[in-house]
């Protein structure tokens, strides 16, 4: 049966969906051609959003980690599994979309640059907390050592977003948080935030749906557990 | 100061966990009998390279090896502990964890010397050439600042996965991508320093990143661990 909770829940969801495409309109018809790389640039609003709501995602995990240590909840590990799996899909979503862009741009589907190699570590991080959140049986040992993993992940961000500056590498530095300012266009850059704060917003909504799905799924298991006990 | 209740659990830790690694002297040996049986694989898929690529192989070969051979030290450190439910039974004594802690994680740092001396020494060895000596004590001390770092992951991760099903498998896959990090920082330090013969600034960048990673693992190893092993 459908509640009006999960009614609320599906129209927020959809709001955030028509969102999200109609960035991709906007990154379609308002933001210019860039004049070095031409169209094949327009990945880009796919491409960053992304990257910031698979960091984004780390931190929130670190958030809902620090938070199931204090509170030993089933909640928080719902919300952290939830995050984890929402930030293992923009993680594989950005080193698609940087694969395609690097193909016309760079030559080549795949290099061992440093963002690429330190971004699809953080996607075997978030593979490895998925397998340890399976490998563990419910109780309060899954819930600290999922909450370790998670802090533990978070530590790792930093070198993974400072790896192009510390590395000579193929991929562009940072053109938008600088010294001296942002190096793109005003139209560009705004549609670049926008993307940002959409795809975050609809990072959060899938983290919150996908938590309630978990906390539910908890719930089925342990009553068909109790109903063959009695 | 030193006879306070916490320096004595973690004396008494120490010497618990030396007479059982002493009591089962194979679980120090193979480690060892891996990394030389692993440089000696390198060594016959490599060949013959490059002077100028001597360097970079032999740094990589090392510390390769010497990560995979410190994963099996590190991922069986409790197994003692496991026997008869010590591990249970210690989580519920009035035992200051911190103090646990840095008794496992000493207990490691002695393990994980026994294994990188030895790898270091031999890798060396097979590798030299006339033209460019490859062993350094600057690359040990790098190799020792490693495995400070890499011994509190390694503690942590152990305690983390002691209760998971297939922990076999899912260590090396939680260590490796955890340990990237140090591992790259300690091969292009020593890359440059045997490159150049001198402490550059490129040299100390590197430096600091795993002095940064060092400080990082073994303070989040210190207070997660307490968290890990609460009974609450």
């Amino acid at each position: 049966m459908i509640t009006a909770e999960d009614r609320r829940e599906l129209y927020l969801g959809a709001i955030l969906l028509a969102m999200v495409v109609g960035h991709w309109l906007a990154a379609f018809y308002y933001a210019p051609v860039d004049e070095h790389q031409g169209e094949v640039y327009r990945i880009m609003f796919l491409h960053v959003p992304s990257a910031i709501t698979a960091f984004a995602s780390s931190a929130a995990l670190a958030v809902f980690s620090v938070l199931g240590l204090k509170q030993r909840s089933e909640g928080s590990l719902a919300l952290a599994k939830a995050t984890a799996e929402v930030g293992l899909l923009f993680t594989v979503l950005t080193l698609a979309t940087g694969s395609i862009w690097g193909r016309p741009t760079w030559g080549t589907w795949w290099t061992w640059d440093a963002r690429l190699t330190t971004t699809f570590l953080l996607a075997l991080l978030y593979c490895g907390y998925l397998l340890l959140y399976a490998a563990m049986p419910a109780g309060p040992s899954r819930i600290r050592a999922c909450a370790v993993l998670g802090i533990l992940i978070f530590a790792d961000v930093p070198i993974i977003y400072k790896s192009v500056t510390w590395w000579r590498t193929l991929h562009q530095p940072p053109s938008m948080l600088r010294a001296g300012g942002s190096t793109m266009e005003p139209e560009i850059l705004w549609t670049l935030v926008l993307g940002m704060v959409i795809l975050c917003l609809y990072g959060a909504w899938l983290i919150r749906f996908r938590s309630r799905n978990i906390r539910l799924a908890d719930t089925l298991e342990a009553a068909s557990f109790d109903q063959l006990q009695t | 100061m030193m006879n306070s209740p916490f320096w004595r659990h973690y004396r008494t830790l120490v010497s618990q966990g030396i007479q059982a690694e002493l009591a089962d002297l194979e679980r120090l040996v193979s480690p060892v009998l891996f990394a030389l049986t692993t440089l000696l694989l390198f060594a016959f898929a490599i060949g013959d390279v490059e002077p100028a690529l001597r360097v970079h192989i032999y740094l990589a070969e090392t510390f390769l090896t010497a990560l995979f051979a410190l994963q099996i030290n590190f991922s069986r450190l409790f197994e003692p502990d496991r026997q008869d439910r010590v591990f249970d039974l210690m989580r519920t004594y009035p035992v200051d964890h911190t103090a646990w802690f840095l008794a496992k994680y000493t207990l490691v740092l002695a393990m994980g010397s026994a294994t990188l001396g030895p790898t270091l020494a031999f890798a060396a060895f097979v590798n030299q050439s006339p033209s460019q000596p490859l062993f350094s004590w600057v690359v040990v001390g790098v190799a020792a600042m490693a495995l400070a770092g890499l011994a509190a992951l390694g503690v942590l991760l152990s305690a983390m996965t002691l209760k998971a099903n297939a922990r076999q498998i899912l260590y090396p896959l939680l260590y490796f991508p955890l340990a990237t990090p140090v591992l790259l920082a300690a091969v292009q330090s020593s890359q440059l320093y045997l490159s150049s013969g001198q402490i550059t600034a490129d040299v100390r960048a590197w430096l600091g990143l795993l002095l940064g990673f060092d400080v990082i693992y073994i303070t989040l190893g210190a207070l997660l661990f307490t968290e890990l092993v609460d009974e609450s």
